[in-house]
């Protein structure tokens, strides 16, 4: 019934002026991402642009990432290539949000750091390098509490209050804090139930309380909360002085749906990109699972000409979310887009703080 | 010309009065920009060009509440767009002509400007002369537009897939990051069609017949890392890149024209600019202080915040920069130089090709022109087709004297047509390579080593300096749709620093 509704756009441009006779869930192709591909979080900043950072390729490649910009009808306008990663790895870029003076904040993967990027000239700064954590042992300090000993790994970020950047790690169980400022990050969280083995913390969104992070999961692999196939939302309250609440659970996903980034929206709602499941989870404030879209996973048919392929991350633009689908296990450069899906609601507006990157 | 357009006489006539300086008659809300002075201008946003990119841009930033100036070297607007007028008032296009599926900017523009297109006639057969070889074939077939040479066709198949998958490999936006690009850069297209194809024929008469429209160039002059990325960019952000969407008239980017041609797009545009845009006033130098922009051109000097420089790289690089341009934006625009492109049109008393069931569109392997198409106005009461006589064609053509050109065209065009091609009412041709604001036609074709070394440079703003241009462009680079896009890139990368 719902798919019935969704209507097929090749091509077409996602202005605001075609929004309002969208149909809920309406989903167009925004972009194909070009080489070296692999979009793993499609960032909305000023003026509507869209930044979307190229990720990890599972093959191997020894091309930098690169850090692209789309006009909100998505017109490809420029691009960044980042310097000084590690090309023998694994590498990538993530664009988790912008600073104060509307430099983009940048997550890369190899090494494992913050960078900011300066639209206006195009200059890249290290703004905080992560050190690696060892797994726990009895009486270990700064250490992760997971099962396996695996890199540092930043995913997605919020800005606090304060300017204090939070970062979620995917492949070790914590969350840094990375001081107002810059500088060398903290363990902010190191709580077992952030153990995702290979498949770990992703999004990361401040409530509109201003004090609530809601934290994702993508499983629960190293076994901290019970069943290592589903994944969860957590929220966890920033307290004074910078201290962490209580990792409390407010949503569980479906065995082997795999939620990735996710946006919040004016109502409270929370949409997530279920990056195995191919499709979009929208979650009650309290937690309650309220639709899917596609209704039926794994198909990932959305009634546009790029299926749900591993959709990874989504961010509101106006009355939609931009969803990065990044296509990591089948590669499929046809299917690594930028896609944009109707909901008709819009999205919670993100906290930069005057004193975030300063 | 039909009224409700604006004929380049009477842009020319409404210039006149506008006493040292020529612009454009005035219109509401052109008054952004006064004069200060007589020759002094103040404005947020000075543009060097009145192509499709500069006007675009000055269009995008004018609307957004900025004064803008558009200086313009030529005393008309289009840059390597130009209309030419016929007898009876229809009109043929001396430069670029068509629009195609996935130009949507340019589309999208041509609406706005109250332009409509119509289809490219594509009805009926397309002829392909090569030596003792005449044949007749529809577009309709697997191959589009180009020949079926049964000689040739396995090299052309194989050819064309594999470049096609290649360019997949190539970002748009970074050519020069592509995994292979310093491998690619590094030969020609014609060094990796001897390694690539069989038969010699295949390398030394129909790649050239493609490369010469196309780019203006012969294999041997063109990067493959370019080739790459220009099969890449014959597309748009929804759609991959194709060689055939190049190619062809059916579904590619010869499909449509436009009524009264490509050029009263920027007509209109610089009519509803009005004032803003400055003609006859060639800019020859452009100074750079932490205060502004300073740029000095034959008749105004024009204070500004920013800069838009919209003409080809070859030509940016004879303007005076003070400070100096960084070496790598230099280097580029030393190695970048125009396609070698002219065209050549005949005029009938009717399109008699059709009344034999032919397109008008000719593949030749002999002579000097590679490729016709036919462009006669749209209601097809008089017949024109124009002829592309590109690379060594067009610099062995254009050394003889006129009327031997003449001449020649004349005889391939009856070698094509038949006997009726004999006589046209009248025969044109243009050599952008001569025309000084052009230097070359249809755009900036780099040769091997340039894209891995200096690419970087291309759109990398300088300061206060921003670049625009076909050039710049990622999708459609070298084709009118392109030169939008990259006027729409400039002004969005201006209006951020206002």
């Amino acid at each position: 019934m719902l798919a019935a509704a969704v209507v097929i756009a090749l091509g077409a441009g996602v202005g605001a002026e075609g929004a309002a006779s969208r149909a809920r869930f309406d989903t167009r192709v925004l972009a194909l991402i070009p080489r070296p591909g692999f979009p793993a979080r499609a960032y909305v900043g000023r003026h509507g642009h869209i930044y979307e950072g190229t990720y990890d390729n599972p093959s191997g490649d020894k091309v930098p990432s690169r850090v692209l910009e789309y006009s909100r009808a998505g017109a490809l306008l420029r691009s960044w290539t980042i310097k000084g990663q590690d090309l023998s790895g694994p590498h990538g870029v993530q664009v988790a949000t912008r600073d104060a003076r509307g430099r983009l904040v940048l997550l890369d993967k190899s090494p494992p750091r913050v960078l900011t990027l300066n639209l206006h000239n195009g200059r890249q700064r290290t703004y905080a390098r992560f050190p690696d954590l060892p797994a726990c042992k009895a009486g270990a300090l700064d250490c992760s509490p997971s099962v396996m000993d695996d890199p540092t790994t930043p995913n997605y970020a919020a800005w606090g209050p304060d300017g204090s950047l939070y970062v979620t790690d995917y492949l070790q169980a914590v969350i840094w804090r990375v001081p107002p400022g810059g500088g060398r990050p903290r363990v902010w969280v190191a709580d077992a139930r952030l153990d995702g083995s290979q498949f770990g913390a992703t999004g990361i969104v401040l409530q509109a309380d201003r004090r609530t992070l809601l934290v994702g999961m993508q499983s629960e692999g190293g076994g901290g909360a019970g069943n290592p196939t589903t994944g969860r939302i957590y929220s966890v309250k920033i307290r004074r002085h910078h201290k962490p609440g209580a990792l409390e659970q407010l949503w569980e996903s479906n065995p082997l749906d795999g939620p990735d980034g996710f946006a919040i929206g004016r109502s409270g709602r929370v949409y997530v990109a279920l990056t195995v499941a191919n499709q979009i989870a929208v979650i009650s404030p309290k937690g309650q699972d309220i639709e899917r879209f596609p209704s039926t996973p794994l198909s990932g048919e959305n009634g546009s000409s790029v299926p749900f392929d591993n959709p990874s991350s989504a961010w509101f633009d106006g009355r939609n979310i931009v969803v990065a689908n990044q296509s990591f296990i089948a590669g499929n450069a046809a299917n690594q887009a930028i896609l944009n899906v109707h909901v008709g609601e819009k999205g919670l507006r993100e906290l930069i703080p005057r004193t975030a990157g300063q | 010309m039909s009224s409700g357009t604006i004929t380049r006489r009477r842009l020319l006539e409404s210039s006149a009065a506008a006493g040292a300086g020529i612009v454009l008659s005035k219109v509401p809300g052109a008054a952004g920009a006064t004069a200060h002075h007589r020759y002094v201008h103040r404005a947020d946003v000075v543009i060097v060009g009145a192509g499709f990119a500069g006007l675009t841009a000055a269009r995008e930033i004018a609307r957004k509440g900025h004064s803008v100036i558009v200086l313009e070297a030529r005393r008309r607007v289009g840059g390597r767009v130009e209309n030419h007028h016929l007898p009876g008032g229809a009109v043929s296009e001396r430069g670029g002509t068509f629009v195609g599926p996935t130009q949507n900017h340019l589309l999208k523009l041509a609406k706005q400007m109250g332009v409509k297109t119509f289809d490219t006639y594509d009805t009926g057969q397309n002829r392909y002369i090569n030596g003792g070889t005449r044949l007749d074939y529809s577009d309709t077939g697997p191959l589009g537009t180009a020949p079926p040479d049964p000689l040739l066709l396995p090299d052309l198949t194989l050819a064309v897939t594999e470049l096609d998958q290649m360019s997949t490999e190539v970002p748009v936006d970074a050519p020069w990051e592509a995994a292979k690009a310093a491998k690619w850069d590094n030969q020609t297209l014609a060094t990796w069609l001897s390694y690539n194809t069989v038969n010699p024929d295949f390398r030394r008469k129909l790649a050239p017949l493609a490369t010469r429209p196309i780019f203006g160039a012969e294999p041997g002059e063109l990067s493959l890392l370019f080739v790459l990325f220009y099969i890449a960019a014959s597309g748009n952000e929804q759609n991959p890149g194709t060689f055939e969407r190049n190619f062809n008239t059916r579904n590619g980017a010869q499909m449509s024209r436009f009524v009264g041609g490509s050029q009263l797009i920027p007509i209109r545009m610089a009519r509803h600019l009005g004032r803003r845009v400055i003609l006859g006033s060639a800019v020859r130098r452009i100074e750079q202080s932490k205060h502004g922009v300073r740029v000095v051109s034959d008749r105004r000097t024009v204070h500004a915040k920013q800069a838009v420089v919209a003409v080809p790289p070859a030509l940016a690089g004879r303007i005076r920069y003070e400070p100096l341009l960084p070496f790598a934006r230099d280097q580029l625009t030393q190695r970048l130089p125009q396609g070698t492109l002219g065209k050549v049109a005949a005029l009938y008393k009717k399109p008699f090709w059709r009344d034999d069931g032919l397109t008008g569109s000719v593949a030749s392997t002999d002579g000097f022109i590679s490729f016709t198409v036919d462009d006669s106005p749209p209601d097809g009461k008089q017949g024109v087709i124009f002829g592309f006589v590109g690379g060594d064609n067009a610099r062995a053509f254009f050394r003889m004297p006129l009327k031997k050109r003449r001449k020649a065209i004349i005889a391939e065009l009856v070698d094509f047509f038949g006997p009726q091609a004999a006589h046209p009412e009248r025969y044109f041709e243009t050599n952008w390579s001569a025309d000084e604001w052009s230097r070359g036609c249809p755009v900036g074709v780099p040769g091997p080593g340039l894209l891995h070394a200096y690419g970087d440079a291309i759109r990398k703003p300088v300061r206060r300096i921003h670049w625009a241009g076909t050039e710049t462009s990622t999708y459609w680079n070298g084709y009118m749709d392109g030169a939008v896009r990259s006027g729409e890139r400039a002004a969005a990368e201006v209006l951020a620093e206002l």
